[in-house]
């Protein structure tokens, strides 16, 4: 034992045994998750908005397949409006959510109070991933009774896209966080980020009546992306190995650059 | 701390230090914004990293021991917050590590037993002082540090700041505290570092940086009809006495103001106008800080030949 262990481990005069308490890391889950209940803005734009949107949307175009939807369009918004959930925490709910920590010193808070270096980090992954889970439920809930849900024709592919599209978002969002310098800031630039995203490549209009320059904008978007990695499989329309591969190359470079940026 | 060093861009903040906090003592950080205060308890805390230089903190190195270290310190940030929808209970909660023990005595003992429900946006600024201590505090730290502890808070909320701190250095608990507020560090700071440009320039009790750099006491009052100032000059004390359009200032030792108010007394009616000028840390500090201009009432010659300690902050103990 080094002199510097017996110093640090030493008990001090008062000392009495240690209590047992959950680990930090999963206090600060805990903290953030009750924390995410609270905000208005995850509220609004996480768990209403694509309900309030999927519902004005999926009912507009019909039930019958045509020249722009190859399945039923209600059913192609169903799909399509998990990966609105998705955007809509990574693009929004996140930047604003820890740039304001960073604004307030609410990290360093955390960094001097000994908190484990990637703590943070893993909280806000956990904390997105459960958002996404608890508002995409909401939405299908919701969406069951009114339009119906479509069959998932390719279970795993599906599954395995909406998990990498939400650690891709989710990653994303925090890097955003990171990197923006206010809150107002992450707000300003979450809403130019996610609403052309929205409307060009997920929940807007289908590619089939879209302009040819604005179809070929829409398709590269990452979030019209993810939603091909989600949409495609789910609706019998391809395996989207494509847009899988570039949301997944997304979503380690984004992981590791906020695990990077988030180190307490 | 041995050599601190620390650069912004170009910009030397904290260059070549050296400080020691002795184990159960109140030690002051004073100095003018950019003096390189809070950048040295950052490097301290292990939140920046230095330069040069070496630092050890229970002996361990803050920069690379961080995990140890800082469950043994307690910390109150300057320009740090709080979620605004985290309640007092829950903030209790997500800070206590293993060491944690008697928060409920914390809480009363800060006055905020009352507050567990409430949301810290909900707070006044003294209430979030103190809940900033109660959280510093939580896990027995072996030295508390905290910076700016009463920064934007009302006199009456500084008070029960203060008497806070004062009950931690009766505790015994080491702390470091970095204040601009002269009187904080004056009421309670056993020892305090005055720091310029990164560099200490003296340090001492707040009582021996008094006298090394403020060390007059100045007393003015109009000079009653008939009096010279010559007896004045002749008083116990007196430094030096100033004489204009009937007004006199009478500097010297602490010991004028006894002399010079038995000499108005003894004239007769006390004037109206008489006002008093204590010595106080703040007159240290701006005797410090204005350097190579002098005047009344610090005198330049003191300043002169006053010596630079090194400063010593640490908590061994």
């Amino acid at each position: 034992m080094t002199l510097q262990d017996r110093v640090a481990d030493a008990p001090g005069p008062d000392d009495v045994p240690p209590l047992r308490t959950a680990s930090p890391t999963r206090r600060l889950i805990t903290a953030e998750l009750r924390l995410l209940l609270r905000d208005p803005l995850t509220l609004t734009f996480v768990l209403v908005f694509p309900v309030v949107t999927m519902l004005i949307i999926g009912g507009s175009f019909g039930t019958e397949p045509d020249e722009a939807f190859p399945v039923n369009p209600s059913h192609w918004y169903v799909a399509s409006y998990l990966t609105v959930v998705i955007g809509a925490t990574g693009l929004i709910m996140l930047p604003v959510h820890i740039a304001s920590y960073r604004e307030r010193g609410v990290l360093r808070r955390f960094a001097a109070s000994g908190f484990p270096r990637w703590s943070f980090a893993l909280a806000e992954l956990v904390v997105g991933l459960v958002a996404i889970a608890v508002s995409g439920v909401l939405l299908l809930a919701v969406a069951a009774p009114v339009y119906g849900l479509p069959a998932v024709s390719d279970p795993v592919r599906t599954a395995v896209g909406l998990v990498v599209a939400s650690v891709a978002f989710v990653s994303l969002g925090v890097l955003l966080g990171t990197l923006l310098p206010s809150a107002r800031a992450a707000q300003a630039i979450g809403m130019l980020l996610f609403f052309p995203s929205f409307l060009l490549g997920v929940g807007g209009p289908p590619p089939a009546v879209m302009a040819p320059a604005l179809r070929e904008v829409s398709e590269r978007l990452p979030l019209a992306l993810a939603n091909d990695a989600v949409r495609s499989p789910w609706l019998g329309l391809g395996d989207a190995g494509g847009s899988l591969l570039v949301v997944a190359a997304l979503a380690v470079v984004a992981t590791a650059l906020a695990a990077r940026r988030t180190a307490l | 701390m041995r050599g601190l060093r620390k650069v912004y861009d170009d910009r030397v903040v904290v260059d070549d230090l050296d400080l020691d906090v002795p184990a159960g003592v109140v030690l002051g950080l004073i100095g003018a914004n950019g003096a390189g205060k809070t950048t040295t308890v950052e490097c301290l805390q292990g939140l920046r990293r230095a330069d040069g230089g070496t630092i050890r903190v229970l002996g361990l190195d803050p920069a690379r021991d961080a995990a140890r270290l800082r469950p043994h310190v307690g910390s109150q940030l300057q320009d740090s917050a709080l979620p605004d929808r985290l309640r007092v209970s829950e903030a209790i909660t997500l800070f206590s590590g293993p060491r944690a023990t008697g928060s409920e005595a914390l809480l009363e003992r800060f006055g905020l037993a009352h507050r567990r429900r409430s949301a810290f946006g909900s707070m006044s600024g003294g209430e979030r002082q103190r809940l900033f201590l109660v959280l510093a505090l939580l896990n027995r730290p072996r030295l508390v540090i905290l910076d700016e502890l009463t920064q934007g808070l009302d006199p009456t909320a500084r008070r029960e700041v203060w008497s806070a701190v004062a009950q931690l250095r009766n505790a015994g608990t080491t702390v470091l505290l970095v204040t601009h507020e002269l009187d904080e560090a004056e009421v309670l700071c056993d020892r305090v570092v005055a720091m310029r440009d990164g560099k200490v320039l003296d340090a001492g009790t707040p009582a021996e940086l008094v006298a090394r750099h403020a060390r007059w006491a100045t007393v003015r009052f109009a000079l009653p009809d008939g009096e010279s100032v010559d007896s004045l000059r002749a008083l116990p004390g007196v430094r030096e006495v100033r004489h204009a359009g009937g007004q006199v200032a009478v500097h010297g030792d602490r010991q004028v103001i006894a002399f010079a108010g038995a000499w108005l007394v003894a004239r007769g009616p006390v004037p109206d106008d008489l006002r008093v000028d204590v010595p106080d840390l703040e007159a240290a500090l701006l005797t410090l800080l204005d350097g190579a201009a002098p005047g009344p009432p610090t005198p330049g010659a003191d300043r002169a030949g006053a010596p630079v300690p090194t400063a010593s902050i640490g908590t061994t103990s």
